[in-house]
């Protein structure tokens, strides 16, 4: 044990000795006064430009393993979900979702548990693009084929509570 | 009580039509500038601080505002900080003025916010694990962003403040201990549904809203109700305790209950549909759909036809294989003439399956495929298609300042359509006139008799009414597909096309608007075709196609004694009954299909759920059986379809948007005009007890005929002591 300790020391001691050398013989220095301080350049490989790999759209998708019928025929819906009726706040329709076409579920008949063989039904569930380009480039990576459902915007028209009151219109009302 | 219209209205008539154009906001207003949180914003002078909020994206917390209701003010949840105003202001209520700075977020606001939210909280049980509308509780939520983590309520000494539920239908569930008094329902019942019974009753603590004397809740729309309260205490009885809203997925598609196609949201979990609620479009339902859209979905999960069958030797019906059920219809129509087939397709298709099926029969040189519904085949019938749509949108109430009703209760065929007319009423001077039956809508009309013969009147400008509707600016037919059958049927569309153009002559409208009852039948004229069954009549049939044609228009009788009988669909009624080979269909939950709506407004839906059993989406049958027969259909999946119908009929792809149709005068000058139109007009929908199951799946639908019941009931006996529904 105490031999294997000793020799691994001596490769960590290789792999220090540029940074401690006396520039004598190789050896470890042991005091720090007797090392000879070096440029960090000196230490450092020298850097190389970086080269971008081109990866294409397409590409991914070769290389990402995804199975062969998970890749085609999916077609994405791509939309701004509408505000849900029973709620009155509107944050939750800011963000665009894509929802891939439904596919079957079934249901366990021993546990009644729910399944399907569709890995991706819950990709809608999930994520959120904050425009719709993003949505597209998401599903243009994955092949899908998608349709882009513009939201119907909200209108807001003036309104007072003075109206509860007017005289000579019907928003009148009369008594609580 | 809470009212509005009604006999108030009438006292202020005279006065108001006076004073009415003269209170209309001038053309060009001037913006004033408000500050939202530091941020500077131009807004309309008139609108509240909560809406300039929302046009910055700023959510203001409330529970008493709706959008679409008058401001109440009561909750106080929407509390802002002005600059220089002493104390906290409801934003719901409070009009911009220029140069007002407010925040929405201060720690005074906040503090504000906090102290609403205690007493709120402080009269509201604890029963969020029990209650349904936990996972979309706008108290919830708000009492998580905004409460306080402790309250002062001392319930040893005070007691917990606690009501009896009341029974309003067997629709909608009512746990009146949960109700925070924002009266959002009084105000819809009262605005919206004109149901004056609604509204609240005491002060304070002891406020409660009901209908005094226990009552049902007798509106096509009272389902809405559920949405709009914040609270849990208005539920759905058919959800109650079925799901979370964290658990479901949602399924954006369009309902097919009414021709309008009202845009509604799937809830589903396991392959299972579970509720139905609207999806806001301001263009069609806004926020709101009926009570068959939201509830007749249970009868979906009935008398569904799971296996295809056939009928055997001794007359029964058998369950059989998909094989032979495709081979046996597709040897009766290899066999059968072409002059003595024919299709009738029912009114809750999707354009998809309906081109499939005309296409299917143009392959074995037929051209006998018709609608149930019937409509003229004069002014250029099916071909010119301002002939059988909604011209103007249905948006084009709101803006409208004289409406004619003809022949058709908008109430019951297109109750969100009807809700807009009666928002027109109530913010506008509209005038409208019904020729028709005297039912019960939701706003005050002229009525000009039942018989169509009104309309000779209104062309020769006789009567009050005519002078109204040739003065009007932007007026408005809307007419009953019911009321266009038959030869008077066909007159009275060539008189109303007349009087369309001596009214919308130079103006922006078209005028002339139809209604369709059905969802599918605008999308089955659009692609050619024949409206009414007359000519199965005419010549002895062999072989019949039923696509979903439930309505008992055509019978055995009609048909050659050796007739074979397809049926397609999805539930089992009249057409299942009279049928030789049942093919089983995917109802509007189970497909992907186009419909377009009565104003031609093409739009998707989408499948939550998968088809029972043994059950396929529609158009893959026909194309199956096209195959079988030994002339294929050229496409086999849906894009393929979509490309089809591309060639016909290219708006049909331009979703969403509204197609504007052309050849209005073509259609006048095709339009037969001579002959008599004195015949009663009185649309079949006229109580509310006949709106509640008009289609097969409503008619299929428990609670839909619970519901029909109590609306029977509360006629006969609207203060029944116990009535029947309260023991369901």
């Amino acid at each position: 044990m105490l031999r294997a300790g000793a020799s691994r020391c001596l490769v960590v001691g290789n792999s220090t000795l540029r940074c401690l050398s006396t520039g004598k013989d190789n050896l470890p220095v042991t005091r720090s006064h007797d090392a000879k301080k070096m440029e960090l350049n000196d230490i450092l490989e020298k850097p190389s430009t970086k080269v971008p790999v081109k990866v294409s759209s397409d590409e991914t998708m070769d290389i990402g393993g995804v199975p062969l019928q998970h890749q085609d025929a999916r077609t994405a819906r791509i939309f701004r979900p509408a505000r849900e009726t029973p709620q009155s706040a509107w944050a939750n329709t800011k963000s665009w979702t894509i929802e891939l076409d439904n596919r079957q579920r079934w249901e366990n008949p021993l546990i009644g548990w729910s399944g399907t063989a569709d890995p991706l039904s819950n990709v809608g569930m999930n994520m959120k693009f904050a425009t719709k380009e993003d949505a597209i480039a998401f599903c243009e990576k994955n092949r899908w084929e998608f349709d882009v459902e513009e939201p119907h915007e909200r209108k807001i028209k003036p309104k007072n509570y003075g109206q509860n009151f007017s005289w000579n219109r019907r928003t009148r009302i009369g008594t609580k | 009580m809470h009212r509005v219209g009604g006999q108030l209205v009438r006292g202020v008539k005279a006065q108001q039509k006076r004073s009415l154009s003269a209170a209309l906001p001038p053309k060009k207003v001037n913006k004033v500038e408000v500050f939202i949180d530091g941020k500077s914003l131009l807004v309309d002078p008139g609108m509240t601080i909560l809406q300039a909020c929302a046009l910055v994206g700023v959510d203001i917390p409330r529970f008493c505002y709706h959008d679409r209701l008058s401001i109440a003010g009561n909750c106080r949840m929407c509390l802002v900080e002005v600059e220089k105003s002493v104390k906290p202001v409801a934003s719901c209520a409070m009009p911009v003025m220029n140069g007002m700075k407010v925040k929405t977020n201060s720690d005074f606001v906040r503090k504000a916010r906090e102290g609403v939210m205690e007493f709120m909280l402080n009269n509201h049980p604890l029963d969020c694990p029990i209650c349904d509308q936990g996972g979309e509780c706008d108290l919830q939520d708000q009492a998580v962003a905004f409460g306080s983590d402790r309250g002062r309520l001392q319930s040893r000494y005070d007691g917990k403040r606690a009501l009896e539920d009341k029974n309003i239908g067997p629709l909608v569930k009512t746990v009146m201990t949960r109700c925070i008094q924002c009266t959002r329902c009084v105000r819809f019942a009262n605005e919206v549904a004109a149901f004056p019974d609604f509204g609240t009753t005491g002060r304070g603590q002891d406020l409660q809203i009901g209908t005094y004397v226990e009552k049902f809740f007798a509106s096509e729309l009272s389902g809405n109700i559920i949405d709009i309260c914040p609270v849990g205490a208005l539920t759905s009885k058919q959800y109650a305790f079925t799901a979370r809203p964290w658990e479901t997925r949602k399924t954006e598609s369009v309902d097919v209950m009414d021709g309008t196609g009202s845009n509604i949201v799937l809830s589903h979990r396991t392959g299972e549909l579970l509720r139905v609620i609207p999806k806001i479009n301001d263009d069609i339902n806004e926020e709101w759909i009926g009570d068959q859209s939201r509830f007749a979905v249970d009868g979906l999960k009935v008398q569904r036809l799971l296996a295809p069958m056939i009928r055997g030797a001794d007359g029964q019906l058998k369950p059989a294989s998909w094989e032979e059920a495709l081979f046996t219809v597709a040897a009766k129509l290899r066999e059968t003439p072409a002059e003595q087939k024919a299709a009738v397709a029912g009114g809750l298709n999707d354009v998809e399956s309906l081109i499939a099926l005309k296409d299917l029969f143009n392959r074995f040189n037929s051209e006998n495929v018709m609608t149930e519904e019937e409509f003229p085949e004069t002014s250029g019938g099916s071909d010119l298609r301002s002939n059988y749509v909604f011209n103007d949108g249905i948006a084009s109430v709101e803006s409208a300042d004289a409406i004619l009703l003809v022949g058709t209760n908008p109430r019951f065929e297109a109750p969100t359509l009807n809700a807009r007319i009666r928002k027109s009423f109530l913010y506008s001077d509209v005038q409208i006139g019904v020729i028709g039956a005297e039912t019960e809508l939701t706003y005050e009309y002229d009525y000009l008799g039942a018989s169509a013969k009104a309309i000779d009147d209104i062309l020769a400008g006789k009567g009050d009414f005519a002078k109204t509707l040739s003065s009007a600016a932007t007026p408005l037919i809307i007419v009953g597909s019911q009321a266009l059958k038959g030869e008077s049927g066909a007159v009275l569309l060539g008189k109303l096309q007349q009087l369309a153009e001596k009214l919308g002559n130079g103006k922006q409208v078209k005028v002339l608007n139809v209604l369709q009852r059905w969802a599918g039948q605008t999308g089955a004229q659009d692609i050619g075709y024949k409206a009414g069954t007359s000519s199965i009549r005419k010549t002895p049939i062999k072989f019949l196609y039923l696509l979903g044609a439930d309505e008992g228009k055509v019978t055995k009788a009609n048909l050659d004694p050796s007739a074979f009988v397809v049926y397609q669909g999805h539930h089992g009624d009249a057409g299942a009954e009279m049928a030789d080979v049942i093919l089983p269909g995917a109802a509007y939950t189970e497909k992907e299909g186009t419909y377009v709506n009565t104003e031609g407004r093409s739009q998707r839906a989408y499948p939550a759920v998968s088809p029972p059993g043994e059950a396929r989406v529609d158009w893959k049958i026909i194309r199956a059986v096209s195959e079988v027969a030994g002339k294929a259909l050229p496409y086999s999946d849906l894009k393929e379809i979509r490309q089809r119908l591309n060639e016909i009929a290219p708006h049909l792809l331009r979703y969403r948007d509204l197609e504007p149709s052309p050849f209005v005068k073509q259609a006048l000058q095709l339009a037969q005009t001579s002959g008599s139109i004195d015949v009663d007009v009185s649309p079949a929908l006229r109580e509310l007890s006949d709106y509640y199951q008009t289609n097969v799946i409503s008619r299929n639908s428990r609670s839909m005929a619970q519901a029909k019941k109590a609306a029977i009931e509360n006629k006969t006996n609207p203060y029944a002591e116990e009535p029947t529904y309260a023991r369901l």
